[in-house]
Order: structure tokens, then C-alpha cells, then sequence
């Protein structure tokens, strides 16, 4: 009931609110979701840190799961998503005890981040769904649970496993940044900008009482300022933002020691104006990224430190010269003196100013500028890195895209319609067919484009998997090293979606048949853990993805012994081939395992496998040796938008055959038909009878040929077995774009034998034939 | 049906369409259609027949990249069919986004009926096809029957 009237209390806002509440849902769900995605291969890499102890690399890497559990918790908690709030915030506890070395990583722990990973994946579902996380709760505190009783277990360890003085030290050597929480940030961010502004204003006066020779004193300007900057460093210094920390530090040190010196005070207060910007930036980088990168850090440190009488100069690394005046320094077109007076006129840039002055020419300064360019994105990369790099990205409806293609593959059709139409035959047109040649040129190009946008890297996929290896590894108590590659192949989104179920099968499959026990292995001279490699790459017009691992392989004799068992294949099997014994595992009810786990065992995975395949137009290939391993190969093809198809005639009818479902086609001879006394044509062709369908029969047809010796028969085969088709032409290969048939037409009656429609080129619709409903 | 008459009411964009139908002639008869629903009348073209369908379906022409259905209206009365002419149309209409195309003998132009001047259908009038006419409207001394668009393209069976 609880979570139902707060569902009402969403409705019951007005519709906008409702709206845009709605929106931030579900920009949340996805943002979590692509978080979670991108955290778990990490949290599994934390494995390998297990007995590592602590040292810089792992530190980030906890930093790194702390920072996206810490996101998720932040956006979850501004949301009132209160079960998630209080998994990620357990996970977050955890981790930071882990990374002050209060516990010791374990391999349970990485066990309970990724149920939390889990959990929170759960949670979204369930969000999306009703709204709200309120009905989770008993899941939420089942994980609640397991954190507490895993925590306690490595409590009592840990005397044993406490922070060893090595590890100190380290800690002392790489700063933590301490946890603070969004809301801290923003509060910091809000009252540092505050004290910025101050300065700021303070700074515009001191200037305008220069400008107006007013001789109040800028002594009492830089106290206040002095002041504020005070406030500014004890705040970074509090929460540990170390670059703005040392920045202020030094600022503060400048202002005290030039008490007294006018011209240094003025000089200060200069460069302090100039800063302004860069603070801001720097809260910016605070409220956004949660670190104050201060791009050129040292530069600043150092113009300000040369402010300094020489014996109170602190000592500084030399950076690169970033400033445009350091560089034209560097170059020694001018000297250090009239740059400061330059500067310390800067109203305009300090290039024109040293053109102005006659100091350097305009070109020397072009020069020195674009110096600076190239230095400038160099240092923000430097102070950028650690950040995972983002693909620039936007999200966008998935029914406007697909009216985007849709749209296109409309184009696509009427250009050919034009370019063709049957009223520019015989015309001698030059100039229109000069213009037709660049329109086709652009709609190709248009027509690739709306192929790969709905592309995605399958790295996504094979990071799934990782996470399925592990945990099939742990259970099983095999070694397994999974090999990715190819992760950055580009396949169509549904196809995506298509091939999980087949992938999770066949990796399940290796681990759980293919890969022995450690025990097993060594037995055999192979080493402890086995390799399973996942490799995606494109090849000939298709996506191929490979699953092979280095275990036991699959023995012919065992699978016809196992297939006659089951009663699947007809007398000893003698006459398989190798490949026909291997296409065995592919029957429904077949399977090999001599166990059954509760994973794979029971014989209903590889048909799944087969059959998921096969809805998208792919296949399975498999290669197997005894004793060395099993490859088996999905073949994809890159798109189901469009097939190869074979265009043929009936009469006035055209249809199109998928091309991978033909065999062959032949013409018969009147010898090679026989007619069973049911009616029924069969066809010998080599040693087989296949079954003939006429499909001028089935769809109502006046055909040109109704004897097979006029027409062609072609062979098509599908699951259920081969039969010949018979038409009375072929006209050719083509591309096909796929389109469904009207809703209303399902409504009306069963279509069968037909599943789906392309345009043709000159613009008739044409029916493409389900190759698996005719065998049937 | 009374939801999207509702509908109208409060849409002044749609105030223009209302009372308004696009009349066709079939065999003997002229009929109207709400033009609330249709969204363009094109010539007879070539249609790609499907198996499997019930005999008013003739098939789907391709209207600009979209299949479209097409039903035939002098079937789904039983009225004996006769060749395709120049003056035969396909009406394309629009019903909750799913495009169909009716073949119809001719059609006429657009008319207003106010209200007032429909009649509600007859009872029951022995005949089945009743049921696909939503009135009867007068203009001037001639007659036109109303069809409701809903059930001529989904009514199942004319049972």
C-alpha cells in the first residue's frame, strides 16, 4: 500500500511536473545503468588485488568503484530511492575501509560488490517499472545481511591482516582526497564562490581608486583581500583540495611578505585579479568532477613565488612556460621587466600590448600565441587523465531513430524510382544524369550512415561476460583466463540483444564441459588454468565472434554413442562425418555432461543457440579436436534491416527468397520426378527424394510453366529439412530491405509462408518467402 | 468513437473538419466517410496480392516507402466486383496509425452534413452490413449513407 500511494502522489502532480520527474527517472536509470556497466569489469579486475595489499594503482582502483558507487548513491538520494541509498552507501563503507587499510581485500568482498552491482541493476529495473524502490526491500536487505556478516568475518582477521608500516607510508605519500559527500561539495562550491566574488569586487575598486589616483592605500585593500584569501585556503585545505590548497598557500605568503612594498602589493593584486577566472573554473571542476584541477598550477605558483624577496622564494620545479609572456621570455625577443610592466598595464592582451609598446613584433607574438596553444590543451589533457575517456554521445529516442532510417531506406527506393523511371528511357540526358550520379553517390553514403547508427561496440556484451566467467569459475573451482579481443566491433543493437542468450550458453557450455578441474588439467600436461578467448571481427560481409577455450574438445565417438542413446539420430551413426557428428550437439534433448549443474547440463542450451542464431539470419559453426579444445563460431550478419535476397518470378508475381536459405537450383530432368499416389512430386537429386512445392499452387498463381522441364526448382533448406520449391524464373540477386507487412494484414489472417516485404526499384511491393514455414 | 468526437470538440484546429465527409460512389449508391480519418485519395495502382486473406483484402500497395493495405469496399459488401477503371480511387485512411486503402468506384467531393440533417441507421434491417453504417445523411433530396470507418476496417466477420 506504501509504495502505491506514493506512486499516486506522483500522479497526482500536475502534468508537467509529472513530466519532467518522469525524465529525471529515467535519465537516472539509464546514467546508473552505464555506470554500473562500466564499473563491473573493474570490480572484477579487483580480484587480481586480492593479497596485494595496498599500493598506489589499487588505491585508484577502489577510488575509481568508490567514486561510481558514490554517484549512483548521490542520484538515488536525491531521487528518495531509499533502498539504493542504503546498498550504495554500504558498499561505500566498505570500500572506504578497505582503501584506509582497515580491512584487507578479499575475494568475498569482490563477491558482494558485484552482488551489489547486482542489486542495484534490480533495483533500476524495478524503478522503472513502478516508479519508486520501495517494493525491493526485502532484496535490499538480504544484501544488507550479507555485508554485515561478511564485514564481522574479516573484522576478527583483522589483527593479522592490519596496515603494515609500508603501507603507511604509502598513505602518507599519496593524498586522499576525503570522502565528501554531493551535498558537502556543493556547499563548499557555494561558499567559496562567495568569498571569490568578494575579492573580486574588492580588486575592481582597488583598481578604480588607482585609476583615480586616490592615494587610500591598496595596503588595506590586500588585508581584506588577504582575508578572504585566508578563508578560501583554510576551506580547500579542510577538504583536502590540494591544488587550489598550495595555490592560496603561496597567495597568502606573497600578500603577507609584500606588506609594505607598494609596487609588489600592486603587482600581487594583479595577478590575483587574473586568477579570479581560474578559481572559479577550478569550483566549477569541484562541483562537476569532485576534483579542483587547476590548469597551470606550477605557473601560477611561480609567478606568484617571483613576487617573493629571493631568500623567501620557495624552491619549484621549472614547469613548461604556459604564459605568452614567459614564452616570448623564453624566445628572448623581450625581457622579463617589460613584460611585468606589460602585464601590470593589462587591460588588452599582453601580445598587443608588447606590439603596441614596440617590444616585439606583431609576428614574434603570433608565433609566441600559437606556442601557447599548443602547450594550453596540453597541460588540461595531463590534469584530465585518470578520467575514464568519454565517447562524446547523445541519447536519442529509439523510435525517432528508427523513423530516421525508416525514412532513408524510403529515399533510398524513390532515387531508384526516379533515376529509373521507365519515362527517361532512350532520352539523352547529360545533365540529369550527371546530377543523378551525385544524388546516388549521397544516398549510398546516406544509406551506410543509417547502417552503423544504430551500431554499438560490443564491448558491452563481452563485459558481461567477464562477470559470467567469474562467477561460473568460483563455483566450479576452475581456472579460467578470459581473453577478450575485437571489443570495439560494431554490431547492430537488436543483434546485440539477440546473441546475449546464445553467448551466456556457449561460455557456460565451455567452462562447465570444456574446461577440466585444475587436478584434470595438470593430469593432461596442460597448464592450471584454462584460456577462453572471445574474439569479435568483421569478415566478409558478416560479424564473427569465436568462443574457444583449451579444454577437453569433444569426442565423435562419445557424441554418436550419446546421440544413439537418446534416440536422436537413426542406426550407429557410422556414416557421420566429423562436422555431421559435431552438428549432433545442436539437437534438441542432446547433451553430453556426465553432471548436471544447475547452469547447463540439461540439454537445451546449443538448439537455443542454433535456433536464437538463425532468427537473425546467422549460423553456428563448430570446430572441436579431443583433448584440445573447442572453437565455435557465431556468423552474424552485420544488419536485420537488409538481406541478400534472390529475386524470382511466378506468373505476374515476384518474390524474394533469402539467399542463405537457398541450396541450389537446377533444372530437373522429367526422369528425376516421381508422383507418390497422393499426389505428392518428389524430386531425386543425388541420392536424396525431396519434397516439390509449387508455389504458384500455394499463392494462387497463373503460371508461365506448369511442367518442372519449363521451370526451375530450387532447393531450399531450413531446420525442418530440405524441400525444392518450383518457379518459373530467377531474376536475379539483390539487396533487400526488410520491411513487415501491414499490422492490419496480421489482424486479418494468418500470412503464412511470407515474412515480410521490400520495395522493389520500381516501386511494386514484393513479398519475401519464409523459407521455414513453407518446409513446415 | 464518442471519445474522439469529444476530442474534436476541444480542438479548434479540428473544428474546420467537423461535419464534413468526403462522399464516393460505389455500385448504385453514394456513401460518406468522415474526412476526420482520411489522409489522401490516390489512383488505382498495381496491387501485390497476399495469400491468406480474406477476399476484401486485395493485397498492399506501396505508398512512398509505407505498405499499405488495401481493402475493397464492393467486396466487404459482397457487391459483385467489377474491373478497375480510371475513376477508381483508394482512399487512404489513417485509423489510430494504422494506414488502409479502400477501392471505391469513384469518389464524389466533400460535403457538410450538419448534424441534424443524419439520421440515425436503420435497426435492424435483416442485413448485416448495417452495422458498418454510422447514419443517414440528407443533402438536398439525395441521400447519403455514412459509414463508420472502425468497424468497416475491424469488424471480424459479418456474422
Amino acid at each position: 500500500m506504501g509504495d502505491r500511494l506514493h506512486f499516486l502522489t506522483i500522479k497526482i502532480m500536475t502534468d508537467q511536473d509529472n513530466n519532467e520527474q518522469l525524465e529525471i527517472i529515467h535519465e537516472f536509470i539509464n546514467e546508473t545503468r552505464d555506470m554500473i556497466n562500466d564499473l563491473e569489469p573493474t570490480i572484477i579486475g579487483m580480484e587480481d588485488m586480492v593479497g596485494q595489499g595496498l599500493n598506489a594503482d589499487n588505491k585508484e582502483t577502489l577510488n575509481g568503484v568508490f567514486r561510481l558507487f558514490h554517484s549512483v548513491k548521490g542520484g538515488a538520494g536525491f531521487l528518495n530511492f531509499s533502498q539504493l541509498v542504503q546498498c550504495t552507501h554500504t558498499a561505500e563503507n566498505l570500500l572506504d575501509q578497505l582503501r584506509n587499510g582497515e580491512l584487507a581485500l578479499s575475494s568475498e568482498h569482490v563477491d558482494l560488490f558485484c552482488q551489489s552491482c547486482d542489486f542495484s541493476k534490480e533495483a533500476l529495473n524495478y524503478i522503472e517499472e513502478h516508479g519508486d524502490d520501495s517494493g525491493i526491500t526485502e532484496l535490499a536487505n538480504n544484501l544488507m545481511t550479507q555485508f554485515k556478516t561478511t564485514t564481522s568475518c574479516s573484522a576478527e582477521q583483522t589483527p593479522e591482516t592490519a596496515p603494515r608500516p609500508d603501507e603507511l607510508i604509502i598513505d602518507l605519500e599519496t593524498p586522499v582526497q576525503r570522502l565528501i559527500s554531493a551535498e558537502d561539495r556543493q556547499e563548499f562550491v557555494h561558499e567559496n564562490n562567495i568569498i571569490i566574488k568578494r575579492i573580486e569586487t574588492n580588486l575592481i575598486i582597488n583598481k578604480k581608486n588607482k585609476k583615480n589616483k586616490k592615494k587610500s592605500a591598496p595596503a588595506a585593500m590586500a588585508e581584506a583581500i588577504l582575508t578572504d584569501i585566508g578563508l578560501f585556503h583554510e576551506n580547500c585545505h579542510f577538504l583536502a583540495f590540494g591544488e587550489l590548497d598550495k595555490l592560496t598557500d603561496i597567495i597568502m605568503l606573497v600578500l603577507e611578505k609584500s606588506k609594505g612594498h607598494k609596487n609588489t602589493l600592486q603587482r600581487a593584486l594583479h595577478f590575483i585579479w587574473e586568477l579570479i577566472e581560474v578559481f572559479q573554473e577550478s569550483l566549477d571542476n569541484i562541483l562537476q568532477y569532485g576534483t579542483d584541477n587547476v590548469y597551470g598550477l606550477e605557473m601560477y605558483i611561480e609567478l606568484f613565488n617571483n613576487l617573493l624577496p629571493p631568500d623567501a622564494q620557495i624552491k619549484i620545479h621549472h614547469p613548461p612556460p604556459a604564459h605568452l609572456g614567459e614564452i616570448l621570455i623564453q624566445e628572448g625577443i623581450v625581457g622579463n621587466e617589460d613584460i611585468e610592466q606589460a602585464l601590470s598595464a593589462q587591460e588588452r592582451p599582453i601580445g598587443e600590448i608588447l606590439v603596441d609598446q614596440g617590444l616585439a613584433s606583431r609576428e614574434q607574438v603570433n608565433k609566441a600565441v600559437k606556442i601557447q596553444k599548443k602547450l594550453r590543451p596540453a597541460t588540461g589533457k595531463s590534469a584530465a587523465c585518470g578520467k575514464i575517456p568519454k565517447r562524446q554521445e547523445i541519447r536519442v529516442d529509439l523510435e525517432k531513430l528508427d523513423n530516421l532510417i525508416n525514412l532513408i531506406g524510403e529515399i533510398v527506393i524513390a532515387e531508384n524510382m526516379v533515376i529509373h523511371s521507365p519515362d527517361l528511357h532512350n532520352l539523352e540526358l547529360d545533365n540529369f544524369n550527371k546530377a543523378a550520379g551525385h544524388l546516388s553517390k549521397i544516398v549510398r553514403e546516406l544509406q551506410e550512415m543509417a547502417m552503423i547508427i544504430r551500431m554499438l561496440p560490443i564491448s558491452g556484451l563481452f563485459r558481461r561476460m567477464m562477470r559470467l566467467v567469474r562467477d561460473l569459475s568460483r563455483k566450479s573451482g576452475k581456472k579460467v583466463e578470459l581473453q577478450l579481443a575485437g571489443e570495439d566491433t560494431e554490431v547492430d543493437k537488436t543483434v546485440i540483444e539477440k546473441i546475449t542468450d546464445p553467448l551466456v550458453h556457449l561460455i557456460r557450455n565451455s567452462l562447465d564441459h570444456g574446461i577440466g578441474t585444475p587436478e584434470e588439467r595438470t593430469a593432461v600436461g596442460k597448464p592450471e588454468s584454462g584460456v577462453l578467448r572471445l574474439e569479435a571481427r568483421h569478415e566478409e560481409g558478416e560479424v564473427q565472434i569465436t568462443i574457444t577455450d583449451d579444454g577437453r574438445g569433444m569426442d565423435k565417438k562419445k557424441l554418436i554413442a550419446k546421440a544413439v542413446d537418446k534416440g536422436l539420430i537413426e542406426g550407429d551413426g557410422s556414416q557421420l562425418s566429423d562436422a555431421e557428428a559435431l552438428q549432433l550437439i545442436f539437437k534438441p534433448g542432446f547433451s553430453t555432461a556426465e553432471q548436471i549443474t544447475d547452469i547447463s547440463g540439461r540439454g537445451v542450451g546449443m538448439d537455443v543457440v542454433r535456433k536464437n542464431l538463425e532468427d537473425i539470419k546467422g549460423r553456428v559453426d563448430v570446430i572441436s579436436k579431443p583433448g584440445s579444445g573447442t572453437t565455435i563460431t557465431l556468423h552474424i550478419p552485420l544488419t536485420l534491416a537488409i538481406i541478400d535476397g534472390m529475386l524470382i518470378r511466378v506468373g505476374g508475381c515476384r518474390y524474394i527468397i533469402p539467399i542463405l536459405s537457398i541450396r541450389e537450383s537446377f533444372k530437373p530432368d522429367s526422369s528425376a520426378i516421381t508422383t507418390t499416389p497422393d499426389g505428392q512430386e518428389l524430386v531425386r537429386v543425388r541420392n536424396n527424394l525431396l519434397p516439390i512445392l509449387r508455389l504458384h499452387k500455394i499463392h494462387n498463381i497463373d503460371p508461365d510453366s506448369r511442367r518442372f522441364e519449363d521451370g526451375i526448382l530450387i532447393i531450399l533448406e531450413s531446420r525442418g529439412g530440405n524441400i525444392c520449391l518450383f518457379v518459373d524464373e530467377l531474376l536475379g540477386q539483390q539487396q533487400t530491405v526488410i520491411k513487415s507487412l501491414s499490422h492490419y494484414i496480421s489482424q486479418q489472417g494468418e500470412v503464412s509462408g511470407v515474412s515480410g516485404c521490400t520495395i522493389l526499384s520500381d516501386g511494386e511491393v514484393c513479398l519475401i518467402l519464409d523459407v521455414q514455414a513453407l518446409v513446415e | 468513437m464518442t471519445d474522439e468526437i469529444d476530442d474534436e470538440l476541444w480542438d479548434d484546429d479540428e473544428d474546420t473538419q467537423k461535419d464534413k465527409y468526403l462522399t464516393f460512389h460505389l455500385a448504385a449508391e453514394d456513401y460518406g466517410l468522415d474526412i476526420a480519418c482520411i489522409t489522401e485519395i490516390i489512383g488505382i495502382q498495381k496491387i501485390t496480392v497476399v495469400p491468406n486473406m480474406p477476399p476484401f483484402i486485395k493485397g498492399v500497395i506501396n505508398l512512398r516507402g509505407k505498405v499499405v493495405p488495401i481493402m475493397d469496399i464492393r467486396c466487404r459488401f459482397e457487391i459483385e466486383e467489377r474491373e478497375y477503371d480510371e475513376r477508381t480511387c483508394i482512399i487512404v485512411a489513417d485509423i489510430k496509425g494504422t494506414a488502409v486503402g479502400l477501392i471505391v468506384d469513384q469518389v464524389n467531393e466533400v460535403i457538410d452534413i450538419p448534424e441534424e440533417r443524419i439520421e440515425p441507421p436503420p435497426e435492424s434491417g435483416g442485413r448485416s452490413y448495417s452495422r458498418y453504417i454510422s447514419g443517414i445523411g440528407k443533402v438536398g433530396e439525395k441521400v447519403k449513407i455514412l459509414l463508420d470507418i472502425n468497424t468497416l476496417l475491424f469488424d471480424e466477420d459479418p456474422e
